[in-house]
């Protein structure tokens, strides 16, 4: 996987504690917009490198008939999601 | 009593490891440590010296407090970042909040500087070394940046320890350890000994802590004073400061700014000067004191500095006044060169509760409910929300000085 922390546009819901699980997200790629629909997350961590907390998913689609692995990141204090390995 | 066991935390090179880990958290993919890096000032506001520095940028004999130029100089590819306070106090508070949980004792000595005192906490949680290499892999998994923790039997040995050898290390210094981990540095290691003091030792032969131990005291009484008393016992190792979890009396407080220009206007220097009292005043009156005396200093362009001071026979708080009284200062201290560097200060405190009446100044009752309704609606919308028209188009920040204005930003004392 290759790191790109790419900003992105997501749809996700959130448990009654807070911790959100991503669902849909959209990026550009190309000057094309592209959605991806998150088939599964596999582990939810989280960190608090520079004492800023982030929450990591490694997440699971299907790209083309093929199953892809990557990673995506939730910035808490500032509400944004980004594509972070790819 | 049982002897005591003291922890300093020290955030190793504190500015720039926090930046680099605040870097690649976001992506990116060069870790600012492992290359010739410094945090630095705006070199166009004319504040330009280097904060941090890497260890390879250290290789290059770049020293803190130089300026940037002279730093490029020494390495053309250096890389320069700008710093970025709020950053800085969020990496301080998440490690504060890691420590919390080994002791209740803990001063935040300053932004990277942490003392903590474990005396009666080893039945709980363990033998000190253990417990120190625990903290410290924490705070590196953790947080991504790395610390020295020094293991002491008071708050000196403890500061003295965590500086041997860096970084992502843990030393100790107990009572036993002195005469051969601390006794052999050179004066100017030791803590309160700066460039002046240590020129003084040094022309009389003193060249290590261990001389400076065993000199009689009263002999460095006769030429420092009463320093000489508190640097002849630290040298001894001893010190008897506790782990102070609120902050030392506040003494006096001051706000002061270098100039983007060369200022040589007297109307530019009356607008710095109320710029930096907008800011003093709030602050002064957020502490509920008063002062009695009020300085001013002036640097100039030649990078020499004087100051000016006196003492009011009624206590001041507001920022009318502060301004009144600097301005009166600067006009009898100004020789009339272009100045560089401006700043206010305050000392000779006091509650603010009941204040003395005079007969022979202004009523000040006015003044005050002013002051505290624009203090209020600062705190609330900010505090650029309300300035003095005087400042429209000035190209002059109406309220000037300190890092950050919204925060409490913890600076270094001179007290243990």
């Amino acid at each position: 996987m290759k790191l790109l922390m790419k900003p992105i546009e997501m749809i996700a819901w959130f448990t009654k504690e807070g911790v959100p699980t991503p669902i849909k997200y959209r990026l550009m790629e190309d000057a094309a917009n592209i959605t991806i629909k998150v088939d599964r997350v596999i582990i939810r961590d989280e960190e608090k490198l520079a004492g800023n907390k982030m929450f990591i998913y490694r997440c699971q689609s299907i790209l083309d008939n093929t199953e892809k692995i990557y990673e995506l990141k939730y910035e808490i204090n500032t509400c944004k999601w980004f594509l972070y390995k790819w | 009593m049982k002897k005591r066991i003291i922890f300093h935390i020290d955030v190793n090179s504190a500015y720039l490891s926090w930046e680099a880990v605040h870097r690649l958290q976001k992506g990116d993919d060069v870790d600012l440590r492992e290359i010739p890096s410094v945090v630095g000032g705006n070199e166009e506001t004319r504040h330009g010296i280097v904060l941090a520095k890497s260890v390879p940028a250290k290789k290059y004999d770049i020293k803190t407090g130089e300026t940037l130029f002279s730093a490029r100089n020494k390495c053309p590819n250096l890389v320069v970042v700008p710093p970025n306070y709020t950053l800085y106090m969020q990496c301080s508070s998440a490690m504060m909040e890691i420590l919390k949980e080994y002791s209740p004792a803990i001063q935040r000595y300053s932004i990277d500087e942490v003392f903590l005192d474990y005396t009666h906490i080893t039945d709980h949680l363990g033998a000190p070394v253990e417990v120190a290499y625990k903290i410290r892999n924490r705070i590196k998994n953790h947080l991504g940046f790395t610390v020295n923790i020094g293991i002491g039997s008071n708050k000196l040995l403890a500061k003295m320890a965590s500086e041997f050898e860096k970084p992502n290390r843990v030393h100790t210094l107990f009572e036993d350890e002195i005469q051969e981990k601390m006794w052999p540095l050179p004066v100017e290691e030791l803590f309160f000994v700066g460039r002046a003091t240590a020129s003084k030792l040094k022309s009389r032969g003193i060249i290590t802590i261990g001389e400076l131990a065993k000199t009689d005291v009263n002999y460095l009484q006769q030429f420092l004073k009463s320093h000489g008393l508190l640097i002849w016992n630290y040298a001894n190792g001893r010190d008897n400061s506790s782990v102070r979890n609120e902050k030392p009396p506040m003494k006096g407080l001051g706000n002061s700014n270098t100039i983007a220009f060369d200022v040589t206007e007297e109307e530019t220097v009356y607008q710095i000067l109320l710029a930096l009292s907008e800011t003093l005043g709030m602050r002064i009156r957020n502490v509920e004191k008063c002062a009695y005396v009020v300085a001013i200093s002036i640097k100039n362009h030649h990078l020499f500095s004087y100051s000016h001071q006196k003492k009011l026979d009624v206590p001041i708080d507001s920022t009318n006044m502060i301004y009144k009284h600097a301005k009166d200062l600067f006009n009898q201290a100004w020789k009339g060169e272009p100045i560089r560097h401006l700043g206010i200060y305050l000392s000779s405190l006091c509650s603010n509760d009941f204040c003395q009446l005079s007969l022979f100044t202004a009523d000040e009752s006015q003044n005050r409910k002013l002051d505290g309704a624009i203090d209020k609606i600062r705190l609330k919308y900010g505090s650029n929300s309300i300035i003095r028209s005087c400042f429209l188009n000035a190209g002059i920040n109406p309220l000037m000085g300190g890092v950050i204005s919204e925060e409490e930003y913890p600076m270094m004392s001179s007290l243990l």
